[in-house]
């Protein structure tokens, strides 16, 4: 059986149990806030799957996502029409994943220091520019985007959506999702293949950065004032979901299927443990016991894999 | 990540121009040395108090944590490893020293000898993934690093702020010993025991072939396990005990102790000129990315600038430092 169908499986298990000892769970109310809260966090994904699968990592998408979010704010408090809004916070992204990008592929500088660096300088920069200060006193279009809370959530949720078929469909279907594989399967094959290589990575960090300005945006809209300290641990949450859903950080290997049954189970954990009356505090930990557990996996299948040849 | 550049020496290779001479004068750790000389005529002009001997040493106790997960660190990212739960495990051994002391109301030893061996246990559930399941450290040190910390919220309700330690234990987080901060004693026994293993012993040399190529040293009949195993157990226990200096330094332990350590750690590693691909790096190099830190912030502070300023350089620091050293290895 292929991962992603394992992790629905754990998913749906979990789903029972749920249903078996707190119904109350399956609310409409409590299920819409669950997606909407956990739309965001499927866009984020998205993007660090395709820099995954290019063989690269980004842990500087939490300090993105908190920059993101406060330009956001600015661009709406000038009194911007929405989407002009939403098209500048995408922009910053996409020039924060640009300077990713350079700097990785340009210099050939390795993907985990580069974005370690950037995820400090970026967030304690922010803190400097805006002395923690939370952007206040937005225009009335900004929550929800003046639609209501209704239209609004259903605006987030079916923009997570569309982002998700989207990135499935070009990773899937296009000479570009194609390229993504082939950089992350061997650079060096992609490249006697016609592929550049470097245009790829650093294409990756750009449209990671883009997609983290849209998920910062959508869950801006979602509140009165925007923090200036959001996206706090984005990176790990977002990293843990891709790879639990299966894609492998040895670049390559993986689809989008799997990204969203990892979003799935992860965002799901938490609210269900409330729900079965244990403690929130202990989130994290099961967060922490689900990713080791979906790496060993990978580690005894592939074992038997070989168990298989030699024999 | 992709296999380090091979190392080659063509017999004919060209006379060095001055630039080239130059260049190889430029190793991360001069560059560093270059800093702090920089850094300390910059401080003493522009800051009050900055080189007295007393701020020395409270440089030195406030840099004492990240220092010895850097230390422990050294020798993991030689492997071509990483570990990102240092800093959780940081927070679970103090959160455990609490517990134990507090809550359970058992002795100081038994306190200290719980939270040494969570240190342990967490760093043997690392070697266990990435030497017995040769699992990527990456990921499994995500891994743990998020179970570590959930533990250390799940024990104390994310609530909990254990304090009121007796003075016999505070005086390793804030007294002193002949005159330097009593945990600097711990640094540098730990400086001591991290230099023979890396620098003197057949082990470092070891740690340097598996970060080169694994597979090579497998052949070479170094028993990759077993050493892997080694650096993600010492990487355990020096958080064991940087988690003690931790909660003695502050006087409390709560969950959310050591938050981000392991960035700075591995900052003062890479900083010092440790490839992150692994196979080349030293001691030496990590002491001076660690002092060279501590300088910043501390010198920052003491001149009047925001806090913030030193996380924005220390970013810009380590992308110029391995800018420097992806030459050098390209040379």
């Amino acid at each position: 059986m292929t991962r992603p169908l394992w992790v629905a499986l754990a998913w749906a298990a979990l789903l029972a149990v749920v249903a078996a000892v707190a119904p109350a769970f399956f609310d409409p109310v409590n299920l819409r806030d669950l997606v909407v809260r956990a739309s965001p966090l499927l866009i984020v994904a998205c993007g660090m799957t395709i820099v995954i699968l290019a063989r690269q990592i980004d842990i500087s998408v939490g300090s993105q996502f908190a920059i993101c979010g406060v330009v956001a704010g600015l661009l709406a408090r000038t009194g911007l029409p929405m989407p002009l809004v939403a098209l500048g916070t995408m922009a910053a992204g996409a020039g924060l994943g640009l300077i990713n990008g350079l700097l990785v592929a340009r210099l050939g500088l390795p993907a985990i220091v580069v974005t370690l660096a950037t995820l400090v300088a970026w967030r304690e920069g922010l803190r400097f520019a805006t002395e923690g200060v939370w952007v206040q006193d937005l225009p009335a279009g900004f929550q929800w985007f003046g639609l209501g809370q209704d239209v609004g959530r259903w605006l987030v949720g079916c923009a997570a959506a569309a982002v998700w078929a989207g990135v499935a469909v070009v990773l899937g279907w296009t000479p570009a999702g194609r390229a993504v594989y082939a950089t992350g399967s061997d650079a060096e094959v992609a490249r006697l293949l016609g592929v550049r290589p470097p245009v790829v990575i650093a294409g990756a960090f750009v449209v990671m950065g883009a997609l983290t300005g849209l998920a910062a945006l959508l869950s801006a809209v979602q509140f009165i004032d925007v923090q200036a300290n959001a996206g706090i641990g984005l990176e790990l949450s977002v990293i843990a979901a891709v790879v639990v859903g299966g894609t492998a950080v040895s670049g390559g290997r993986g689809s989008l299927t799997g990204t969203l049954a990892g979003v799935a189970l992860l965002a799901t954990v938490g609210p269900a443990l409330t729900f079965l009356g244990a403690p929130a505090a202990w989130e994290r930990a099961l967060q922490g016991a689900i990713i080791l557990i979906a790496v060993s996996a990978e580690g005894f299948s592939r074992v038997r894999g070989l168990e298989g040849r030699h024999a | 990540m992709p296999d380090p550049a091979p190392v080659t020496a063509s017999p004919a290779a060209p006379r060095p121009s001055a630039a080239g001479r130059a260049a190889r004068l430029a190793t991360p750790e001069m560059v560093l040395v270059a800093l702090l000389i920089g850094e300390l005529v910059w401080f003493s002009a522009a800051g009050t108090n900055f080189l007295t001997l007393d701020n020395g040493l409270e440089m030195l106790r406030a840099s004492t944590e990240v220092g010895l997960l850097a230390l422990a660190l050294t020798p993991v990212i030689l492997t071509g490893g990483i570990d990102l739960s240092c800093g959780a495990l940081l927070g679970l051994s103090a959160v455990v020293f609490g517990a134990i002391w507090r809550d359970a109301g058992h002795s100081l030893p038994v306190a200290i000898a719980a939270a040494l061996g969570v240190g342990l246990l967490g760093g043997a559930i690392n070697a266990w993934m990435v030497a017995g399941f040769g699992r990527p450290a990456l990921i499994v040190t995500l891994g743990t690093a998020s179970l570590f910390r959930g533990l250390a919220e799940g024990l104390t309700g994310g609530a909990v702020n254990y304090s009121g330690f007796p003075s016999a234990f505070l005086h390793l987080g804030q007294g002193r010993i002949l005159g330097l901060p009593t945990q600097a004693w711990v640094l540098i026994a730990s400086v001591a025991v991290m230099a023979v293993l890396v620098h003197a012993a057949t082990i470092g040399r070891g740690l340097r072939a598996i970060g080169y190529a694994p597979e090579g040293a497998r052949f070479a009949g170094i028993p990759v396990g077993r050493r892997l195993a080694l650096v993600y157990l010492l990487s355990g226990a020096a958080a064991g005990i940087a988690g003690l200096v931790y909660a003695a330094r502050l006087g409390q332990a709560r969950a959310d102790a050591g938050t981000g350590f392991e960035l700075s750690a591995i900052t003062a590693v890479v900083l010092g000129g440790t490839s992150i691909f692994g196979g080349r790096g030293s001691v030496w190099g990590t002491m001076l990315g660690l002092v060279a830190l501590g300088v910043l912030t501390n010198g920052l502070r003491l001149a009047d600038q925001p806090a913030e300023l030193a996380g924005v350089l220390t970013g810009i620091l380590l992308i110029v430092a391995i800018g420097v050293g992806a030459r050098r290895g390209r040379a």
